[in-house]
């Protein structure tokens, strides 16, 4: 059970909407993927022109509750601006906390992210931010009131997998909030490595809206988030570390 | 009747180690222990058990490589300063209870000073500052004060004294105390409260809760512990565990330290119920820096020499030497009779030479006056 505020979710896998080729293929891919928690931008809502709208198609499934995200906002203060006209739009308590100011790679603000998130959960939003795999900032968002937190695998649309998860279990070590791997992973078996390593979640959106079949993969990544969670639990074998000193260490034990 | 101090308390659930003492343990749990990459109350239990005695040499194996790995070749050093003998609680084990027949000390705050000006000139930068329980002699004031002339000598000044309320600990972070070392005695609640027979020390939440209101008031390091053989070292060293990862995942800028205390029946006057031998004692700690591979592991002077020697390095990464347990006793003054027996009795030279031929580096300071 992934439990997030107050609300709780049987399945671990979290869907971006952005990125599919129409809406259409991107219902599908969510019902393929069983998601209960799907993340869309509030510059993707548009009530004045139906077919550009991802909120109302996405607001008619059961079963699924909207997180809309701050995408887009440059600074704190847009963020908190968008997560409230997010709420009031789609009525949901959920906010993905995304800010990166940088066009290009996409990188998360840190310190504007902070800022946004603490204001945000002082508002009563449960909130999720979307951040680079950085333990000490992990733990400033729990103190400031974050549901979970989302550390990056690696940039943005780039299929780079797990490659921060040195610092990811670092996070997951000490977080006594949900750790929620967002962004980078490419294969449904980097989804599994990552609920392998203790993540309580993945948030996934190219890997699986940029494939030839989107549904398709979209329930190969549900299967892959189930698969590392179950192996998870019932407890992996470790690799062989067990080496025996030439001159013992133990001999003054007599 | 009743009691200003709750005689039996209820460890709350995230400190409870009861759901992992019910398991047994086989050699493959062990194996399996030995080679995790994400240690646990699992893995502890595991490498705590009877199972995991056969394993000492792979365990010590693994330490020494954890222990290299997060502080390197060296070994941190401090010495206490008893300041007081002057106690108000009745711990069934202690040289120092408040119905022993021991003439009574506490130094004033000349000999206090010329007592850290002897421990300086040895060449020492983190002293640990000691009193009793709570008592008019040495209370929070007389503390405060003797940590300001602590903090003028040294970078590191650490209390290892009685519970205080959050503002009594602020009050002793502003004076320059850096650290507190509040061991648990024991964690059984049945046996803390046989063992604690009467004072304000009776009250074991109130104890529990301090390391986490030191370091709410302000203190930045906390030491945790528990006394080995007065309880069932598996329940005690689960709890502590529990206890150790709850304040580093709440506390999380703080520094945590985890000393091994042991009463040892052959050298003190109080028989240990359940006596934890040289090889048990070195099991936990191998245990323990598996578990916890990057939190200083402390061995003090209660130990003997040829045990400190083979531990150092070998998840030990924080040694005292050179101590005394009486009051005072490093300058002009000093009283007689001691806590409790010291069993490495060597110089600071001798010491620092076997840490040295072991190439291991002594490091006197490590941390700097001005971060407070």
């Amino acid at each position: 059970m992934l439990k997030l505020g107050n609300i709780e979710f049987n399945s671990h896998l979290i869907l971006g909407t952005g990125k599919f080729s129409d809406t259409e293929t991107m219902i599908r891919a969510i019902e393929a993927s069983g998601t209960e928690l799907v993340t869309v931008a509030l510059r993707r809502f548009n009530q004045d022109k139906p077919d550009d709208d991802l909120c109302a198609p996405l607001a008619q499934l059961k079963n699924v509750k909207l997180m809309p995200n701050t995408s887009g906002a440059m600074n704190a203060k847009e963020a908190v601006r968008a997560a409230q006209l997010g709420r009031e739009l789609s009525g949901s308590p959920f906010v993905k906390v995304e800010i990166h100011p940088n066009p290009h790679h996409l990188m998360p603000d840190p310190i504007e992210t902070y800022a946004a998130a603490k204001e945000l959960a002082a508002d009563g939003f449960i909130v999720l931010p979307y951040i680079p795999a950085d333990p000490v900032l992990a733990k400033r968002l729990e103190d400031a009131g974050c549901a979970a937190v989302m550390p990056l695998g690696a940039a943005i649309g780039s299929g780079g997998g797990l490659s921060t998860a040195d610092m990811i279990k670092l996070i997951i070590r000490d977080s006594n909030i949900p750790v929620i791997v967002d962004a980078g992973l490419r294969a449904p078996s980097e989804a599994a490595r990552a609920m392998e390593m203790g993540c309580d979640a993945c948030l996934v959106n190219s890997a699986i809206a940029a494939a030839k079949d989107p549904a398709g993969m979209a329930k190969a990544f549900a299967m892959g988030v189930e698969t590392g969670r179950t192996a998870r639990n019932a407890g992996l074998m470790p690799k062989s570390d067990i080496a025996i000193a030439t001159s013992p260490l133990t001999s003054f034990l007599g | 009747m009743d009691t200003p101090y709750p005689t039996t308390a209820t460890l709350p659930d995230w400190l409870d180690p009861t759901p992992w003492l019910e398991q047994s343990h086989t050699a493959a749990d062990v194996r399996h222990a030995l080679g995790t990459e994400s240690p646990n109350e699992e893995t502890l239990a595991a490498l705590l058990s009877p199972a995991a005695a056969e394993f000492l040499e792979p365990m010590a194996a693994r330490a020494q490589a954890l222990t290299r790995r997060h502080f390197g070749r060296t070994v941190q050093l401090y010495v206490p300063l008893y300041l007081s003998s002057w106690c108000s609680g009745g711990c069934a084990y202690c040289g120092f209870a408040s119905d022993r027949q021991t003439e009574r000390h506490a130094l004033d705050y000349t000999s206090v000073a010329k007592e850290l000006d002897a421990i300086k000139a040895m060449g020492f930068e983190e002293v640990l500052l000691l009193t009793g329980e709570r008592c008019p002699k040495a209370d929070v004031d007389y503390l405060r004060d003797c940590v300001r002339i602590a903090a003028q000598k040294f970078h590191n000044v650490a209390i290892e004294v009685f519970p205080m309320a959050e503002e009594e600990y602020r009050i002793l972070a502003e004076a320059g105390a850096t650290s507190v070392t509040m061991y648990q005695e024991t964690y059984h609640p049945e046996t803390y409260d046989l063992m604690h027979r009467w004072g304000p020390k009776k009250d074991m939440l109130n104890r529990l809760e301090a390391p986490a209101r030191a370091l709410s008031g302000g203190l930045r390091f906390a030491g945790l512990g528990a006394l080995l053989g007065l309880s069932d070292p598996q329940y005690d060293m689960l709890a502590l565990y529990r206890h150790a990862r709850h304040l580093q995942k709440t506390y999380w800028q703080a520094g945590l330290t985890i000393s091994f205390p042991r009463i040892r029946n052959e050298v003190g006057g109080f028989d240990a119920p359940y006596p934890v031998d040289e090889k048990m004692l070195a099991q936990i700690i191998f245990a323990f820096r598996i578990c916890l591979p990057d939190v200083p592991l402390v061995l003090s002077t209660r130990e003997g020499a040829a045990f400190r020697d083979g531990m150092a390095g070998l998840g030990i990464s924080k040694m005292s030497i050179a101590s005394k347990t009486t009051v005072g006793g490093y300058g002009d003054a000093g009283s007689e009779e001691g806590q409790f027996d010291v069993s490495d009795a060597r110089g600071l030279h001798e010491f620092c030479d076997m840490l040295r031929s072991k190439d291991l580096e002594p490091v006197f300071k490590n941390w700097d006056s001005t971060y407070r």
